[in-house]
């Protein structure tokens, strides 16, 4: 499952212990954003609950699409 | 790939309107020494190895060329007999990837003129990501006219939207302010586009920045597009000389995922862009709280003095009903437009502040019958939807960031707010009213 977690911390060294933590908890890390502080990835759905308890961790979401209309409609 | 515009020999020629008369030489970063040679060999030219060796600057080393090791560019100051050997280097040798004529000239500090190359290399690339083959000459008239016209001719008509947020009476162009559009990206070789230097990013695995939808070329255009546009009147750009950073965070066909908006934004931010547009977002039902993790995003960016415009959303059918802004600008941390028509009614599409809690409408922009860039070959097209509106009131924005350097983040929004036209409507709809540029 695609997911997104914000991380509370911003300074660089605290915020990698915590996307290492997170990595332990089992989540496959994709990008690690540290000027927003927030790291991306896909996670087992049984390992959800052990990914929020990360201490540092202030949330996680599903990740979502989004889609644009059709290229040629009047309205975009 | 060559770039210069013309391939003759003959007695030297005047510099481009606009550029200094030296040149950018892109090199093979595997192999610099190839590419130093071939520029002596075939061009005549004597380059210092790197910057390191000529901290006083080109002139005052008496080399030919420095090249700027880590970015893989050489400057180079040709005598007038030389320039047609370095134009034809593209050519000549394989070390050498591209040949541009420098277009603004730089302060001797070392660290300034890396920067500046840097730019110069992101016009390169630019050049290098759209293009499909080698171009020598200018072979289109609209080409032709956007090398005579030039960015900074003053426009004798413009957009209605234009008009209505007051662009035209405005001195600020955006200059010194960088923008981001995070969107389908951009169409380089538009001709409008072509003169411009842009700085891109594609975040979308296995898709170049080249815009294959649309979208982001429409949105780019009205929030930064030139005041001269060589595909001709009215201009359709709000802040023409922002600094304009294209991300694609959404595929050619125009999806995209949280993990790619996401990771342009923190790429926007990461290149020190003030303002970030995103005419993008998903459908949210009446009583759906907001995204708390774009929501720390937006905070931090307000707090690093980064302002997140954001479209509202087009999923209203007014009158029978008014659907609730969208996500991600259902966060109170992001700026969300709503549009209005040239009549400066609410567009029938348009979300409304109908969730509350943060799924405020925040301000209004143009967003009903807006013409800007379209990717070649249409050109320019006119379409509608919030997406349209937010890129407006990116690039106002952007003109009132440039009239003083404490309008950032919170105090730009709330700048932007107090300074917006009053409208006859409910908040629900057009938050404060329409935005308008400064004086």
């Amino acid at each position: 499952m695609a997911v997104t977690c914000s991380v509370a911390a911003t300074e660089p060294a605290a915020f990698d212990d915590v996307v290492e933590r997170c990595r332990r908890a089992g989540l496959e890390v994709a990008e690690r954003l540290g000027a927003i502080g927030v790291v991306t990835g896909t996670v087992d759905e049984s390992a959800l609950a052990r990914l929020a308890a990360v201490p540092g961790v202030t949330a996680v979401e599903r990740a979502r699409s989004v889609q644009l209309g059709d290229p040629d409609a009047p309205v975009q | 790939m060559a770039t210069s515009r013309s391939r003759r020999g003959g007695p030297p020629e005047e510099p481009e309107v606009g550029t200094t008369g030296r040149y950018l030489v892109l090199l093979d970063e595997r192999d610099l020494a190839a590419g130093a040679r071939a520029m002596r060999r075939q061009a005549g030219v004597r380059a210092v190895a790197s910057a390191s060796e000529a901290p006083e600057g080109l002139e005052a080393s008496g080399a030919d060329a420095i090249i700027f090791d880590d970015i893989g560019v050489a400057v180079v100051d040709a005598r007038p007999d030389r320039v047609a050997s370095v134009r034809a280097l593209a050519e000549s040798a394989p070390s050498i990837l591209a040949v541009e004529p420098e277009r603004y000239v730089y302060a001797i500090d070392s660290a300034e003129y890396a920067r500046g190359y840097r730019d110069g290399v992101a016009d390169l690339v630019r050049r290098l990501d759209g293009g499909a083959g080698p171009e020598q000459e200018a072979t289109t008239s609209l080409e032709a006219a956007a090398a005579a016209a030039g960015p900074g001719a003053a426009a004798t008509s413009y957009t209605w939207g234009l008009t209505a947020t007051g662009v035209p009476a405005t001195t600020r162009t955006g200059r010194g302010i960088k923008l981001a559009v995070l969107d389908t990206g951009i169409d380089v070789r538009h001709p409008d586009v072509a003169r411009r230097t842009i700085m891109l990013a594609s975040f979308i695995p296995g898709q170049t920045v080249h815009d294959g939808h649309g979208h982001g070329t429409h949105c780019a255009g009205t929030a930064a597009g030139v005041a001269n546009p060589s595909t001709g009147q009215p201009r359709y750009g709000v802040a023409s000389r922002a600094g304009l950073h294209v991300g694609k965070v959404l595929s050619n066909q125009g999806s995209g995922t949280d993990q790619q908006i996401l990771a342009g934004i923190n790429w926007a931010i990461n290149m020190g862009c003030h303002i970030i547009s995103m005419s993008l977002g998903a459908p949210t039902s009446p009583g759906q709280s907001y995204s708390q993790v774009y929501e720390q995003v937006g905070r931090r960016a307000l707090a690093r003095g980064v302002l997140i415009v954001a479209a509202a959303g087009n999923e209203s059918s007014r009158p029978f009903q008014i659907a609730p802004v969208g996500h991600p600008a259902n966060c109170p941390s992001f700026l969300a437009v709503a549009a209005v028509d040239p009549n400066l009614a609410i567009a029938s599409f348009s979300c409304g502040g109908v969730n509350g809690g943060g799924g405020e409408v925040n301000i209004a922009g143009p967003g009903v019958a807006v013409e800007s860039a379209w990717p070649r070959p249409v050109l320019r097209r006119t379409i509608a939807g919030t997406s349209m509106a937010t890129p407006h009131v990116a690039g106002l924005a952007a003109l009132w960031a440039e009239t003083d350097p404490a309008l950032r983040g919170q105090a730009l929004w709330d700048q932007l707010v107090a300074s917006a036209k009053r409208l006859p409507l409910p908040a629900r709809d057009v938050g404060a009213g329409l935005a308008q540029a400064p004086v």
